[in-house]
């Protein structure tokens, strides 16, 4: 597959990249569309993480020889790379955690003072990573409404004395929908509210700048961006530079005695333990791949797959798409009429085509559907109008098996 | 120890590729009826499938039979399949059969606990059922 530019002209052939995706299932093309629960990972990805644990492999910051030095720096290197690639002001911005859904919940951990018997605005497409943990933490969730489109209506957030924090979604893991997260950061702004992004579905589908946003806190998980799993980032702004930590342990603290403990400076104060460093390491070299295609070339390209994708199943008579947002990318649920989605993703999967099936982990956004569960075809950079196609094929393999 | 239902089942799906298995699957699901809205309640339904599955069952004679029902086709196949099997038998006997016809049509992959279908949810829902009877 080769990628193009919008003018036409030849990007890059990024499916050769992905050695997973020459795999055969059941004897036929592998037909990736599971790629809001993971994406798959490009060979410099899984060459970086092999070079560390071959060559390079020791625990950093504690050590004083040459192989702690070397890894101490990788890592610290795939922070600036980070830093830089979601326009922070500073690497110590960034610290590495086990990915989104540990981004969030250390913050609640952390907020959870404040936040105990108080409000967290949130959406109601939200994963249940962006719900529970705000509830752990004793707060109540107030839903800022959606219009019939399922567009998040950002006149409509009504912050009050209680409002401790607006925790939101870019972009929908079920729908694809995208927030407009910038105006929904300068409400909050207005009322002295600050605001998590929760970047998980769309860090690798668009160019994100934190600064430009004006969020305050952002977490994505390194396994969603082409890097490994277990491993994520948390940006933490200006307004949380003396977060107390969520976690505590070696690494993280500057003086321990009996009686108290000092916490280092961020973004080690965050990192108790021994962190994933060859994870961290992983997400510098998917960044590295995804600078040298171009974020806006992705995006460009992923657009055309998704709306084409969409295009087609909305001539489907008998297919119901969830979601008509301004703006979308990523993920598209739906379902076939009479037919469930288990049975429908159970035939797919026949074909070598890999949806994923049932509430996503989104619940309160499937009682507010009125369904079930949805099968969700999501998309990454690797995809292509055949892919497209194929889904639209399996579709109509389903359908036949059911007449 | 060889079961002449299990045997007939494997025969029956002997040779098929895999849509004539989903299709074979739908088609006995359809057959299978449904049951009353009335008993598709919580207390009957089967946690850990992503379709739902609901069972219940009474004595009759000192067997047990079995109704039941699923929101998906194939889960629904499925679940007639193993009844099929345990249905109208004594408790100690469903404890006793071992459902070696699973594996043989190819449905092995079904029973892994993180199977979303959750055959191996139904199977010990059955054998619970069969082991409340049998004490």
């Amino acid at each position: 597959m080769v990628l193009t530019c919008g003018n036409g002209e030849k990007m890059m052939d990024v499916k050769k990249d992905f050695p997973i995706l020459e795999k055969e299932v059941y004897g036929k093309r592998l037909v990736y569309l599971d790629n809001a629960a993971t994406s798959q990972k490009p060979n410099c990805v899984i060459d970086a993480i092999s070079e560390y644990y071959r060559s390079d492999n020791s625990n950093i910051h504690r050590g004083v020889h040459y192989l702690s030095e070397v890894s101490s720096e990788k890592y610290e290197h795939a922070r600036k790379k980070v830093s830089e690639f979601i326009g922070a002001s500073d690497p110590a911005e960034v610290a590495f955690t086990a990915g989104t859904t540990d981004s969030i919940n250390q913050v609640a951990r952390s907020l959870e003072p404040s936040l105990r018997g108080n409000e967290v605005i949130v959406t109601g497409v939200e994963h249940h990573s962006n719900i529970v943990p705000w509830q752990m933490a004793g707060a109540t969730l107030k839903v800022i409404p959606m219009d019939d489109d399922l567009n998040v209506l950002i006149d409509s957030i009504e912050i009050s004395d209680r409002t401790k924090l607006v925790a939101i979604s870019h972009a929908s893991n079920v729908l694809g929908s995208v927030n407009d997260i910038k105006a929904i950061c300068s409400i909050a702004k207005e009322h002295d509210v600050p605001v998590l992004v929760d970047a998980a579905q769309s860090i690798q589908h668009m160019p994100i700048d934190v600064r430009d946003i004006g969020c305050d806190l952002l977490a994505f998980s390194g396994h969603k961006m082409y890097a490994s799993t277990g491993v994520g980032v948390l940006y933490t702004g200006e307004r949380f530079r003396d977060l107390v930590p969520a976690r505590g342990g070696g690494g993280m603290v500057d003086k321990v005695t009996i009686e108290r403990t000092t916490y280092l400076d961020p973004p080690l104060r965050y990192e108790a333990g021994t962190p994933d460093i060859a994870g961290a390491i992983s997400i510098g070299a998917a960044i590295d791949y995804m600078q040298r295609i171009g974020m806006d070339n992705i995006k460009r390209h992923e657009n055309e797959v998704y709306s084409y994708a969409r295009k087609r199943l909305l001539e489907m008579d008998d297919v119901a798409v969830y979601g008509n947002t301004n703006e979308m990318c990523g993920a598209i649920s739906f379902n076939l009429d009479g037919i469930h989605h288990y049975d429908a993703g159970l035939i797919m999967d026949k074909m070598g085509i890999a949806v994923r099936t049932g509430h996503h982990c989104a619940q309160p956004l499937m009682r507010i559907l009125g369904v079930e569960g949805t099968v969700r075809a999501s998309f990454a950079m690797y995809n292509t109008k055949e892919d497209a196609d194929m889904l639209i094929e399996g579709i109509e393999k389903v359908r036949m098996m059911y007449s | 120890m060889s079961d002449p239902i299990q045997d007939e089942i494997i025969k029956e799906f002997d040779g098929l590729e895999w849509f004539d298995k989903y299709e074979l699957l739908i088609n006995s699901a359809r057959k299978a009826g449904s049951m009353a809205e009335e008993f598709r309640t919580e207390e009957n339904a089967i946690s850990g499938c992503q379709s739902k599955v609901w069972v219940r069952s009474y004595t009759k004679n000192g067997r047990l039979l079995f109704e039941f029902d699923s929101d998906a086709m194939i889960t629904k196949g499925i679940t007639y399949l193993v009844l099929r099997v345990l249905n109208d038998r004594y408790p100690q006997e469903i404890l006793d059969t071992d459902l070696y016809f699973i594996e043989e049509v190819g449905l092995k992959s079904n029973l892994s606990p993180a199977r979303a279908n959750g055959l191996a949810s139904i199977i010990k829902r059955i054998r619970e059922i069969a082991e409340g009877e049998a004490s």
